[in-house]
């Protein structure tokens, strides 16, 4: 009897144990809701510095004296990334210029395929195969009149029980051929990990 | 012998029936993943100048009664339309939330659809923190916003 009991209770216990093993499972996610899968950089941080410096950028009444008549030209120079981790901040200024270009406010030069647009103007020209009355000309593309350049810095902290890491981003935008900084705005983020108690 | 038998069956009995019960009652209830609860307060399609208590919806109840929503405050800035709303917590402990202005044409079309994302708020005990919205484009007409709080997983044994 005992025998029986010991045999039940561990048949049992094993397959209790089995049936709370982690699987694999695939699932498609929602992209615009917050991550916390970690404290290093992640989508809902990418998404909130793209969007409070567009919405900053926009409302500024600097950029309603420039928007008032015309659509200002403008090109992006790198967000430097000074933090110890690796972001990819041409994302973060993709969405940027991506999110300004559809406001209808402003309009951009891609100073990152400029070798690509070189290369098919030569081809127009210069291949024989293009009817030169529509063939584009060399020498007629419109310059950039503002940079938007910036910075992602962080700080870290942790000890044994808790992470912490504080962003730094800053926009600016400058006017190039005056060289004045015509606008700048930053935005902040903080993240912690810590442990917390889970009850069931 | 048979006496010795019988005895340690009857008081083997109840602690095997006790063993049984209780892993039964585990396994039943297993060890379960809940889906988290996603639902918030929000508005429907509100224009500016609308009042936001006639559109308020609240789908969770106990947000509702730790969350107000109030009035909106609008302008129009460079073209675009601003707005700034206010939550304010009736709740003495910090509520972890998240919120998610949709943009609508004058013909009720969303415009930018599923590119608005899900913005975290942390709101303090009691405090009252205003939330600021700009529409991506000139063509905005009206708006909505839902408020929910950051759902988290808890596994069940």
């Amino acid at each position: 009897m005992k025998k029986l009991i010991m045999i039940t209770s561990v048949a049992l216990t094993l397959t209790l144990i089995a049936g709370c093993t982690n699987k694999s499972v695939v699932r498609y996610g929602d992209a615009t809701e917050v991550e916390t899968t970690d404290i290093s950089f992640g989508s809902t941080d990418l998404q909130k510095v793209a969007g409070d410096m567009t919405d900053s950028l926009l409302v500024s009444p600097v950029v309603g004296t420039l928007t008032a008549n015309s659509r200002p030209i403008m090109f992006v120079e790198s967000i430097k990334n000074k933090t110890s981790e690796h972001i990819d901040t041409e994302s973060i200024t993709d969405s940027i210029s991506t999110k300004l270009l559809r406001s209808g406010k402003f309009r951009f030069v891609d100073m990152g395929r400029v070798a690509a647009a070189r290369k098919q103007l030569d081809y127009q020209q210069s291949s024989g195969m293009v009817d030169p009355n529509k063939a584009m000309q060399f020498g007629k593309q419109v310059g950039a009149q503002y940079m938007l350049y910036g910075n992602l810095a962080s700080i870290v902290k942790s000890n044994k029980d808790q992470s912490d890491v504080y962003y730094k981003f800053t926009l600016r935008l400058m006017d190039l051929e005056s060289g004045l900084v015509e606008w700048a705005d930053e935005t902040e983020i903080r993240k912690t990990k810590g442990k917390e108690f889970v009850s069931w | 012998m048979k006496i010795m038998k019988l005895n340690t069956a009857i008081t083997t009995k109840p602690s095997a029936l006790l063993i049984a019960a209780l892993t039964t009652t585990l396994l039943i209830s297993g060890c379960k993943n809940i889906p988290p609860v996603t639902s918030g307060m929000g508005s429907d399609q509100i224009a500016p100048g609308q009042k936001f208590s006639k559109h308020l919806q609240v789908h969770n109840p106990e947000l509702g009664e730790k969350l107000h929503i109030s009035d909106i405050r609008s302008r129009t800035n460079n073209d675009l339309l601003e707005i700034n709303l206010s939550l304010t917590s009736t709740y003495e402990k910090t509520l972890k939330l998240q919120y998610q202005f949709t943009w609508f044409d004058k013909d009720g079309f969303v415009i930018e659809a599923g590119k608005a994302p899900w913005k975290p708020l942390d709101l303090h005990g009691m405090q009252t923190e205003t939330v600021p919205g700009l529409a991506p484009t000139n063509k905005v007409a009206t708006f909505s916003l839902y408020v929910r709080e950051v759902p988290e997983k808890f596994f069940k044994f």
